[in-house]
C-alpha cells in the first residue's frame, strides 16, 4: 500500500488529514522567522529603552552596552538561518500524493521545526532584553558590574542556540514522497 | 462507521481568488486607524494584532496571499504613532530637535516600503492565464508574506519604542543622538530580515510541479 491515509469519516482525524501539508509547512516557516524577530525586537526595545534611559545621567555606557542589543540581535539571525534551511526542504509533490502519509508527516516536521525555533528564540530575546536593561541600568550605577551581569546573559542567549539545534535536527524529518 | 479515503480535491482554483480578497482585506486593514489599541498596554496590543493574523490565516486553510501587508502596515503605524508622540512632548522643551528627531519616524515608515516590494512581487506573480497557480505557489506567497509581514510588525514596535525612549533622551543629552540611531539601525535590520526571506521564499513559488 502506497501509505494512502484512511480515516473515519466521523473522527476528528479527518479533519486534520484534510488539511495540506503545505498549509502547515507555509505557516511553519513564517513562524520560525517572525517570532524570532518578534523575540529579538521585544529584547531590543527593552534593552534599547532602559539604556537610553539610563545614558542621559551617564553617557559613557553607550558603547559597552550595545553587545547586548547585539546578542538580541543574534536571535533574530537564528530566525533567518531556520527559516532558509526549512525553506530548502520544502518540495513540491504532485497532487496524487499530496495527502499520503508520508508527505502529511514532511508537513507536520516543518511546522514542528517552525514553532520549536520560533518560540525558543522569543523567550531568548525576550530573557536577553531584560536582563539587558538590568546590566545598562546598573553599569550607570557602578561600571564594574557590567561584566558580571553580561555573564548572565549569555547564558540567556544559549535557550535560542537549543532552539535552533533541535530544529534542525527535527528538519532532518521532512521527507517528501518522490515521483 | 465507515472509512473515508482520501478526495483528490486539491484546492488550486481557489488559490487566486483567496489571495486577491487578502489583498482588499490588507488594504483596508492598513489605512484603518490603529489607535485604540495604543490605549492598551503594549503586550496587549501585540497579542491582539499576532492573534487576528494568524486566526484569519489558519481559519482559512487556504493561501491568503497579501494578508501580511495588514502586519506590516501596523507595524509602521505602531513605529510612526509611539515615536511620533515622544517627538511631540520632546518638542514642547526643544523645540528645535524636532527635524533631528524625525529619524524614528522616517525608519518607521520605511517598513511600508519594504511590505509593498513584497506586495508587487507577490501580485506579479499571481498570474494563472500566464502560468498555471497550484496550492503548492499560493503557500509558498502564503509564508513569505507572513514572514515579511510579522518581522515588519515586531521591528515597527520596537523602532516606535526605541524612538520614543531615545528621542526624549536626546533632549536631555545631546551625546545620544549617535546611540539612539545605532539602536535603531539594529531594530530596522530585524525588518530586513524579513524582506530576505521573504523575497527568498516567494521565489520558491514557480518551481511546483503538481501534476
Amino acid at each position: 500500500m502506497s501509505g494512502v491515509a484512511v480515516v473515519h469519516a466521523s473522527s476528528w482525524g479527518a479533519a486534520l488529514v484534510r488539511i495540506s501539508p503545505y498549509t502547515f509547512s507555509a505557516i511553519g516557516i513564517a513562524i520560525s522567522i517572525g517570532v524570532s524577530v518578534l523575540g529579538a525586537a521585544w529584547g531590543i526595545y527593552i534593552t534599547g529603552s532602559s539604556l537610553i534611559g539610563a545614558a542621559i545621567e551617564a553617557p559613557r555606557i553607550t558603547s559597552k552596552n550595545l553587545i547586548s542589543v547585539i546578542f538580541c540581535e543574534a536571535v533574530a539571525i537564528y530566525g533567518v538561518i531556520v527559516a532558509i534551511i526549512l525553506q530548502t526542504k520544502l518540495e513540491s509533490v504532485p497532487s496524487s500524493k499530496m495527502y499520503d502519509a508520508e508527505s502529511l508527516r514532511a508537513g507536520y516536521a516543518i511546522f514542528a521545526s517552525g514553532i520549536i525555533v520560533g518560540f525558543a528564540n522569543l523567550v531568548c530575546g525576550l530573557c536577553v532584553g531584560i536582563i539587558g536593561s538590568s546590566c545598562a541600568l546598573s553599569d550607570a550605577q557602578n561600571s564594574t558590574l557590567f561584566v558580571k551581569i553580561l555573564v548572565i546573559e549569555i547564558f540567556g542567549s544559549a535557550l535560542g542556540l537549543f532552539g535552533v539545534i533541535v530544529g534542525i535536527i527535527m528538519s532532518a524529518q521532512a521527507t517528501w514522497p518522490t515521483k | 462507521p465507515e472509512s473515508a479515503e482520501m478526495s483528490t480535491f486539491s484546492g488550486d482554483e481557489t488559490a487566486p481568488f483567496f489571495g486577491f480578497l487578502g489583498a482588499a482585506a490588507a488594504l483596508v486593514f492598513s489605512c484603518k486607524s490603529f489607535d485604540s489599541l495604543l490605549r492598551f498596554p503594549d503586550f496587549v496590543s501585540l497579542i491582539l494584532c499576532v492573534s487576528v493574523v494568524l486566526m484569519f490565516c489558519i481559519l482559512c486553510c487556504f493561501p491568503d496571499v497579501v494578508e501580511f501587508t495588514v502586519e506590516i502596515g501596523m507595524g509602521a503605524a505602531y513605529g510612526t504613532a509611539k515615536s511620533g508622540v515622544g517627538v511631540a512632548s520632546m518638542g514642547v522643551m526643544r523645540p528645535e530637535l524636532v527635524m533631528k528627531s524625525i529619524v524614528p519616524v522616517v525608519m518607521a515608515g520605511v517598513l511600508g516600503i519594504y511590505g509593498l516590494i513584497i506586495a508587487v512581487i507577490i501580485s506579479t506573480g499571481i498570474n494563472p492565464k500566464a502560468k498555471s497557480y497550484y496550492l503548492f505557489d499560493g503557500y509558498a506567497h502564503l509564508s513569505s508574506g507572513l514572514a515579511c509581514g510579522l518581522a515588519g510588525l515586531s521591528a515597527g514596535m520596537a523602532i516606535g519604542i526605541v524612538g520614543d525612549a531615545g528621542v526624549r533622551a536626546n533632549a536631555q543629552q545631546p551625546k545620544l543622538f549617535v546611540g539612539m540611531i545605532l539602536i535603531l539601525i539594529f531594530a530596522e535590520a530585524l525588518a530586513l530580515y524579513g524582506l530576505i526571506v521573504g523575497i527568498i521564499l516567494s521565489s520558491r513559488a514557480g518551481q511546483s510541479r503538481a501534476e
